[in-house]
């Protein structure tokens, strides 16, 4: 165990400081054997202890601490599979050669599960053994949600978020604050028509600090004579469970914008400018909802470059200067949209100087994984930002763009923090404001 | 019985019995659990997939460039070692013999001197990888028992052989006969330790690989 | 044969041969020399023979086929080797001698008793137990029940050949007669094997001489052979050796490998497992020796050597039994079979795994409320 963290006391919502110890172990055990299947089995088969999945991940190369090392991070469930649920499980425990798992142990990994994780699958593409090492961190927070030991910060926005859309109160309902943002922008919101080809929604961290991110998604639409609509039952793209770890508040949570777009029969729900809720909605919706999503998930950078190169959008040179691009993990690495971005910025002329580590070889932004979100994990990630700002810095890039609102808003906090000479811009926002010609659609 | 009848005769016996019924055991008892269908629509065809699932195969074995700085020279001792150990295993003739007595194929060998140079290099990058497992902080943290006993059953096979083609430390039969019942305390170990990655790495690259290529993920 | 010369000694007969003593110091330098003694017991070994009574030797003969006792006449300076021959008293032996019947046993029993304790026992053939010992009989009487008698008053036992020494043919499996090698049956004398089968005729007579000249039994190894011409294997002798460390092995009999004179190897020879002086003193008088005709070596000086495997089959190859079971197929049906029993555990372990996770959901729908 690494000096540096020291004793680090559990991170627990309120909801859940009422466990035993003994509940919670019985808890992660019940979420763990419920989500072992051949596949996830292999994987924890396979690992030979190399460790060579440390040299992907920036926690580990940023602090030199083993205890970041990804496959680590899920040893406490490579133990109990061993145990409970492997071949070889009665010889295991006949012959005591695996431990039970103790509370102990899983009130220590959270820090390493949530706290130093950003779910950004960099490990999944380094592992000789073809692990995929992002998938297992991901069930073993299936089962640490299921032990109560998710950080309170995304527990208390996830229950929040299942009850009612929304992963924190504000002021206004989000409905409202969209309507303002369209007045003040000058542009149209559609909102809650009852029928649409495409279904729209919003990164929620866009309606609080980027509305002009808002603004864009509705003129590029406007432009383009989109069928399209928000709804209010469905608005908020995010989605917290994914982040905690509640499998069934993830399914929950992506259920109100299912069921919206198939009220208003949506042939595709196009993901705004956000990593992780193309990865829930994209690549895991789907399962949760035990069968096909009646209609497409789009990223609106693929929406978008699709547009183009059916000829049905134009672009504007750009005149960025020298540029550079962040790839969001979710999207780029492992949702597989490398391309749409690229596409964009070449149509409006950009001179793009690529990343030392770019597409989907990246590194995570560091707020990634709900990281963002947890306050205690703060000076961890910006430890780990400083070899991302720097490649930034070194490709001589004066703009910097990215295609994710809270890649955007761990930037600014970074900028903040380090009094950085970079803040980070909407690709959307760019493509708004180069908009060619009337749009072709109408 | 003599101790090298018995290394070759019932030991060896054993030792194959319980190789060939503890891999079986083991690869059969995790592939049946539960196979999840995947609802979500693939973005690319189911042939492309599971072409890049094979493309995936051979490219892990090389780093991406991003990744070669660091973890070039800790792969390049495990790759050598391995490749020392497949010459030594498979080009070494008396082992052509044994294995083909078993399968009934046999194929040409190297020289017995070429054997033994590419035995010591390949017993020196053993002990380096003992010494990096053991120094290396990360390594350090994740080794347990399985590790180290694999690498030491490995290394006593490969001394054992070593000394045997030497002759030297002891009579040539009772040489041979530690060197053959290392080799069955080998087999009977494989089933229940890491050595199994022999049978799993091509397929959790494919499987792996052609996963992120249904998503049209970077593998 | 002894009849008229008891009273001579060895130097008496020699010279009535015609050998002068000068010849006889020569033999006798040559022969310790082919035993790695030094050079001046050649003289002594000559002083002490010469003066010497004649030793009894008593030569039993029990499941044998013979061929230990014609290697041991094969010798090729026969002049020599004859009167060594006479220079000990070989008071029996069934097959050289010309008496037969009650008269040959008289002779035996009366060399016995007049020379208790001081006559050489050698021993060929092994012994059978089985049947009451009735499987070998003569003269009425059972091998077991002579053998144990005549190691009465040996001064020691000299075992020519593999089955004396280890049970040889008759002992390997079945070995429907029971039989067993001499050191099963006798234990409280002085036994040195000369194994092979059969043994090199040098081997035997250097072994006999050097018992005979020194009274004691010479350094044995642990399987009683004197290591003198058993310290080394053929293998680190065989003049085939740069071709097995260059990796270059005949593959069939008469392929190119084989006329070339590669290793034998692959053809299954047990040179390195087998301790013998065949590469080195050779046969008929140093003229060749298997290998060097392009045979392996069948390992005929080691124990058990008919039941280790086809002469055939490579050293490295597994021998789970009887010759020929370690063949592919058999190792195919055992493989199957542990494949099957192993897929058997593994869908036990799969499907209890399944049942726990089946169970276990049940729980969480059941508590789970809406």
């Amino acid at each position: 165990m690494s000096d540096a963290i020291g004793v680090l006391a559990a991170n627990l919502a309120p909801a859940e400081e009422a466990r035993t110890p003994q509940a919670r172990v019985a808890g992660a055990m019940k979420g763990f054997v419920q989500e072992i299947g051949a596949l996830s089995a292999f994987r924890l088969e396979s690992c030979i202890h190399c460790g060579i999945c440390s040299d992907a991940c920036h926690f580990y190369i940023a602090t030199e601490d083993p205890q970041y090392t990804p496959i680590w991070k899920v040893e406490p469930f490579k133990q109990a599979y061993k145990r409970e649920a492997s071949p070889f499980a009665p010889l295991f425990k006949l012959f005591g050669l695996k431990r039970e798992v103790t509370a102990d142990q899983l009130e220590h990994w959270q820090h390493l599960l949530f706290d130093s994780c950003n779910m950004c699958g960099r490990c999944s593409l380094i592992c000789p053994m073809g692990i995929d090492v992002a998938a297992l961190i991901e069930q073993a927070r299936h089962a640490m949600f299921d032990a109560g030991l998710a950080p309170k910060e995304l527990y208390q926005k996830a229950a929040h978020q299942r009850e009612t859309g929304q992963p924190e109160p504000s002021a206004e309902p989000y409905r409202d604050q969209l309507l303002a943002i369209g007045v003040r922008f000058g542009v149209e919101i559609p909102l809650d028509k009852p029928e649409a080809e495409v279904m729209l929604c919003v990164p929620r961290t866009d309606i609080e600090h980027y509305p002009s991110a808002v603004a864009a998604l509705a003129r590029v639409v406007q432009h383009l004579g989109v069928s399209c609509t928000f709804r209010s039952d469905g608005l908020v793209a995010e989605n917290y469970g994914y982040y905690a770890g509640g499998k069934d508040w993830q399914r929950d949570i992506s259920l109100r914008l299912i069921e919206q777009a198939i009220a208003c029969k949506a042939k595709t729900l196009l993901v705004p400018e956000c990593g992780h809720a193309y990865t829930a909605l994209r690549w895991e919706a789907a399962d949760l909802y035990g069968k096909p999503l009646p209609f497409q998930v789009r990223h609106v950078t693929e929406f978008l470059a699709d547009e183009l190169q059916a000829d049905r959008l134009k672009l504007n040179k750009a005149g960025t200067g020298k540029t550079t691009f962040h790839d969001p993990c979710q999207l780029v690495r492992k949702g597989g949209v490398i391309d749409a971005p690229r596409v964009l910025m070449k149509a409006m002329g950009i001179e793009l100087n690529e990343l030392k580590n770019h597409g989907g070889f990246s590194y995570c932004c560091g707020g990634g994984g709900g990281v963002l979100d947890i306050e205690r994990a703060a000076p961890l990630r910006y430890r780990t930002m400083e070899n991302k700002m720097r490649e930034i810095d070194d490709t001589g890039a004066d703009t910097f763009l990215t295609s994710c609102s809270d890649c955007r808003r761990t930037f600014d906090d970074a900028q903040s923090h380090f009094k950085w000479d970079k803040v980070p811009h909407s690709l959307l926002e760019l493509v708004a404001k180069n908009l060619a010609g009337p749009g072709t659609r109408t | 019985m003599d101790l090298l009848g018995f290394a070759r005769g019932p030991a060896l016996k054993v030792a194959l019995i319980v190789f060939c019924l503890g891999v079986v055991w083991r690869i059969v008892g995790f592939a049946l659990l539960r196979i999840r269908r995947d609802w979500n629509k693939p973005r690319a065809s189911v042939l492309k997939y599971l072409f890049g699932g094979a493309l995936t195969v051979a490219t892990r074995s090389m780093p991406h460039p991003e990744f070669i700085a660091r973890t070039g020279p800790g792969e390049a001792l495990g790759y050598s070692y391995h490749l020392g150990l497949f010459a030594v295993v498979l080009l070494f003739t008396p082992h052509i013999i044994f294995l083909g007595s078993l399968i009934g194929i046999v194929w040409p060998g190297l020289p017995s001197g070429v054997i033994t140079v590419i035995s010591v290099l390949t017993l020196t990058l053993f002990l380096a990888v003992l010494f990096r497992r053991v120094t290396n902080p990360v390594m350090r943290m994740l080794s347990n028992f399985d590790d180290y006993f694999s690498w030491f059953i490995t290394m006593v096979v490969l001394v054992t052989g070593l000394v045997a083609t030497a002759h030297v430390g002891a009579r040539y039969e009772t040489l041979l006969a530690l060197h053959i019942l290392s080799v069955d305390v080998l087999l009977i170990w494989f089933p229940f330790g890491k050595l199994m990655h022999a049978f799993y790495i091509f397929p959790s690259r494919a499987i792996n690989g052609a996963l992120l290529a249904r998503k049209g993920a970077t593998s | 044969m002894t009849q008229g010369n008891e009273a001579l000694t060895v130097g008496e007969m020699l010279l009535k041969h015609g050998i002068s003593r000068r010849g006889f110091i020569k033999y006798c330098t040559a022969a310790a020399s082919a035993m790695a003694l030094p050079p001046w017991m050649g003289p002594a070994m000559a002083e002490q023979l010469r003066n010497a009574p004649r030793p009894s030797v008593v030569y039993l003969s029990f499941q044998e086929c013979t061929g230990c006792l014609e290697s041991l006449t094969r010798s090729f300076a026969p002049t020599i080797e004859n009167l060594i021959f006479n220079m000990i008293s070989l008071d029996y032996n069934d097959t050289l001698m010309a008496a037969a019947g009650d008269a040959a046993e008289a002779a035996r029993d009366k060399a016995m008793k007049d020379n208790f304790g001081k006559y050489v026992l050698v021993v060929d053939g092994s012994v059978p137990t089985g049947a009451g010992g009735g499987y070998c009989m003569a003269g009425g009487r059972s091998a077991v029940d002579t053998l144990r008698e005549a190691a009465k008053g040996a001064a020691a036992i000299v075992c020519v050949g593999t089955c004396s020494a280890f049970g040889g043919i008759p002992f390997a499996d079945p070995n429907p007669t029971g039989a067993w090698p001499v050191t099963a049956i006798v234990g409280d004398k002085p036994i040195i094997n000369v194994s092979g089968c059969p043994p090199i005729p040098e081997v035997i007579t250097g072994t006999l001489l050097q018992f005979v000249t020194t009274g004691q039994v010479p350094d044995l190894d642990e399987h009683r052979r004197p290591k003198v011409f058993f310290g080394n294997t053929i293998h680190d002798r065989c003049y085939r050796r740069p071709f097995y460390d260059q990796g270059k092995f005949a593959k069939s009999f008469d392929d190119e490998g084989a006329r070339n004179g590669w290793c034998l190897y692959e053809l299954g020879c047990k040179g390195p497992t087998t301790y013998n002086a065949c590469a080195t003193l050779k046969w008929n008088g140093g003229t060749s020796f298997p290998i060097e005709s392009g045979h392996g070596c069948l390992g005929c000086s080691e124990p058990g050597f008919w039941d280790k495997g086809s002469f055939y089959s490579a050293l490295s190859a597994p021998l789970w039994g009887k010759a020929g079971e370690s063949t592919p197929l058999r190792v195919l049906e055992i493989g199957a079979g542990a494949v099957v029993v192993g897929a058997a555990l593994g869908v036990a372990a799969a499907g209890s795994a399944r049942l726990r996770q089946h169970r276990s959901e049940q729980q969480t729908d059941d508590t789970k409320g809406g």
